[in-house]
């Protein structure tokens, strides 16, 4: 039985799905432009003074209630993935803020030459859009998300200033800082969403407890829930969380017309809509396109390419970390991002590769987190085991390399044949396989991080050579082209097939650069917005 | 029951004798009284509580007589156990290590303040910009389009 929520008509202009990065962003912008929005949300708000930072048991929840992986995690609000058929763990989160309520919110732009790689390289494809095209955007969501970072980067465009200085390096920093410098290697601070002073409303400065990925308690990281949805429902726009969307609904002639979708208390409903926009992340969305077969679009909605679930991208990272003979407190400071460098970002086909990556440098955590390995495996049991903890606390640092994921058909999301959420849906399915270019991109950041760690003094250094649970990053499943024959949605994110359908997510992306995408994911969320704002006033009731 | 509970608990702290010895004025992990601990925390997750009692199940059948072993002995069977059931090993030590480094003890012969990451946070220095004298000399080398 599906109710409409009561006879009255309850048409919204624009049904988002997906509260997180993109969908926020979007809704925030046309809520203002006056549309009538709703957002389906399978997830709930999230209380940050309840953040498991702050609980005795932390270490606990990390692998568990709180872990990136919603296959650990198992909330009711969690949908399994079927992971047989990839060495990759995706990871995110469900709920008002989406991934960026555990993400480590380090926030690097795209370089001018990802969005031309077929011209430069010869490989994959172009954008159908340019760096210049969405600089703008960039400049617009780092105003309301706050940046932390500072102007001169030389692997960069300039660009306007940030709203913050940025994180402090500390002692720790410098010692791999030190070495980059030794190697004449490119190194700066990185780009970050968290405050390094007070920014926003009620958001404090980072305290730096080091365990951004677990929500942040001072909400001195930026997440949407934080960010844009106050902004959002300020304007008008209304979220309806626990509610889990089955199938983008269409007409006779194709038209997407609304949601079905399973309310919080289990209720089938149907959400009508002028027009819909996915924002479900790049497994998510694609998983329920494909759900959203009909007679118009047999293949799965928007899917006349075959191209939808097609061309998954993650970064594939690898991770050196290197143990220093003096202590450093190596668990104070953000965990994650606090410098990069991008002195292999950018092709030189003598490398034996094409494209290139970023070093991301990285601190450590506590004592419970480096019993159990960290990044790398858990120091040993039995005789040796007090003296490695001691080698390894407060002494430990790593090199994350992230490495530019060119698409390929048979990376793709489907639907598994077997396995549902709790509501009885299919749950997506992941095929992944790491290229050879890849590989050897991944080896060569490999090779170069050792000799950072080997020139600022590590003693002991690990490497995981491609890192299980490293999924973040989810992209080109639905991919953006000028040609329908090859891309499911145009330049503007409006779907080839379905002219009242628009997808914002990472879905969208082409190629996949080699820096965390989120900040460009929001850019063109916004363009996204302008677009329907400026030229889809048929969407209005 | 009672007896069930008292087996899994005497065979869980030989485990963790083996895994974590005696060290400074601590004696042994199973020597600590942290079953308890351990059986409060892996509840707080249905998953990861039914990992652990399958793990525990897994290792009591293939090696029953491990309580009555001699140390050494102990040490091989854990080797052989890690070898061949990686992800039941894994589940055990996993909490092993985390509820003997939660421990105010071990906090203290080891010099950790062990509060919980927040609400304190830390202290750090402030954001420097000399250290940027050397990076800023680098002229610009992004890819033009």
């Amino acid at each position: 039985m599906t109710s409409n929520h009561g006879s009255k008509d309850m048409t919204v202009d624009v049904l988002i799905i997906g509260a997180g990065a993109s969908g926020a962003a979007a809704a925030a912008s046309l809520s203002e432009a006056g549309f009538k929005v709703k957002c389906l949300e399978q997830g709930f708000w999230q209380d940050p003074s309840k953040y498991a930072s702050a609980s005795a048991d932390y270490d606990f929840e990390m692998l568990t209630n709180w872990s990136v992986d919603p296959n650990k995690r198992q909330l009711d609000e969690d949908y399994p993935i079927n992971i047989d058929n990839s060495p990759v763990t995706p990871v995110m989160f469900n709920g008002v803020g989406g991934s960026t309520i555990l993400w480590t919110a380090h926030t690097p732009r795209f370089h001018p030459s990802d969005f031309r790689v077929k011209t430069l390289d010869g490989v994959a494809d172009d954008w159908p859009l340019t760096y210049e095209d969405i600089e703008d955007y960039y400049d617009r969501n780092d105003e309301v998300m706050g940046c932390s970072g500072i102007n001169g980067d030389p692997a960069n465009p300039p660009r306007k200033p940030r709203q913050m200085p940025p994180l402090p390096i500390g002692s720790d920093g410098m010692r791999l800082i030190n070495a980059f410098e030794k190697l004449d290697w490119h190194w700066w601070p990185s780009d970050n969403y968290i405050n390094s002073e007070p920014y926003g409303e009620g958001r404090d400065a980072c305290n730096f407890c080091g365990h951004v990925h677990m929500g942040c308690f001072k909400r001195a990281k930026a997440s949407t829930d934080l960010t844009y949805w106050p902004r959002a429902l300020n304007n008008g726009a209304v979220i309806e969380t626990g509610a889990r969307v089955r199938r983008v609904t269409t007409n006779s002639s194709g038209t997407a017309t609304g949601a079905d979708y399973v309310d919080a208390k289990g209720v089938e409903r149907h959400q009508p809509a002028r027009s819909v926009v996915m924002a479900a992340n790049g497994i998510g969305t694609a998983r329920l396109l494909l759900l959203s077969k009909s007679d118009s679009h047999p293949d799965g909605l928007a899917n006349s390419s075959g191209l939808v679930g097609k061309n998954l991208m993650f970064h594939p990272f690898a991770m050196i970390t290197g143990v220093f003979p003096e202590k450093m407190n190596t668990w104070q400071g953000p965990l994650s991002n606090f410098a990069m460098s991008q002195e292999f970002y950018e092709t030189d086909k003598s490398r034996g590769f094409v494209r290139g990556y970023t070093y991301q440098f990285q601190r450590s955590l506590g004592p419970g987190w480096v019993a159990n390995g960290g990044f790398t495996n858990a120091i040993p049991w039995g005789d040796n085991h007090h003296e490695e903890l001691e080698k390894r606390l407060g002494s430990m640092m790593a090199i994350a390399v992230i490495g530019d994921d060119l698409p390929e058909l048979h990376n793709s999301v489907d639907l598994d044949p077997d396995l549902t959420d709790s509501d009885g849906i299919p749950a997506p399915r992941i095929t992944y396989t790491l290229s050879q270019n890849s590989r050897d991109l991944l080896d060569h950041g490999i090779k170069n991080a050792t000799k950072v760690f080997e020139t600022a003094g590590a003693t002991n250094i690990y490497v995981d050579p491609l890192m299980r649970q490293s999924g973040w990053h989810l992209m080109g499943t639905a991919r953006m082209g000028e040609d329908s024959s090859n891309s499911v949605v145009d330049k503007w994110g409006q779907a080839h097939d379905v002219d009242n359908l628009f997808i914002i997510d990472g879905s969208v992306f082409v190629t996949g650069a080699a820096v965390n995408p989120t900040p460009t994911i929001q850019a063109l969320a916004l363009r996204t917005a302008d677009y329907i704002i400026t030229n889809r006033n048929d969407l209005r009731g | 029951m009672a007896s069930q509970h008292s087996t899994q608990e005497q065979l869980l702290e030989a485990i963790m004798d083996r895994m974590i010895p005696a060290v400074g004025d601590l004696p042994s992990a199973g020597q600590m009284g942290l079953f308890d601990e351990i059986v409060r925390l892996a509840a707080k997750q249905k998953r990861f509580e039914n990992l652990f009692h399958s793990a525990m199940a897994a290792f009591e059948s293939n090696i029953p007589d491990f309580l009555t072993s001699s140390e050494s002995v102990q040490d091989e069977n854990l080797k052989t156990f890690e070898l061949n059931n990686p992800e039941h090993f894994n589940t055990i030590r996993t909490i092993v290590y985390i509820v003997y480094y939660k421990d105010s003890r071990v906090h203290k012969r080891i010099g950790w303040d062990g509060n919980p990451p927040q609400p304190q946070g830390y202290e750090m220095d402030p954001w420097d910009e000399s250290v940027l004298v050397n990076a800023r000399k680098r002229e610009p080398f992004w890819r033009k389009v």
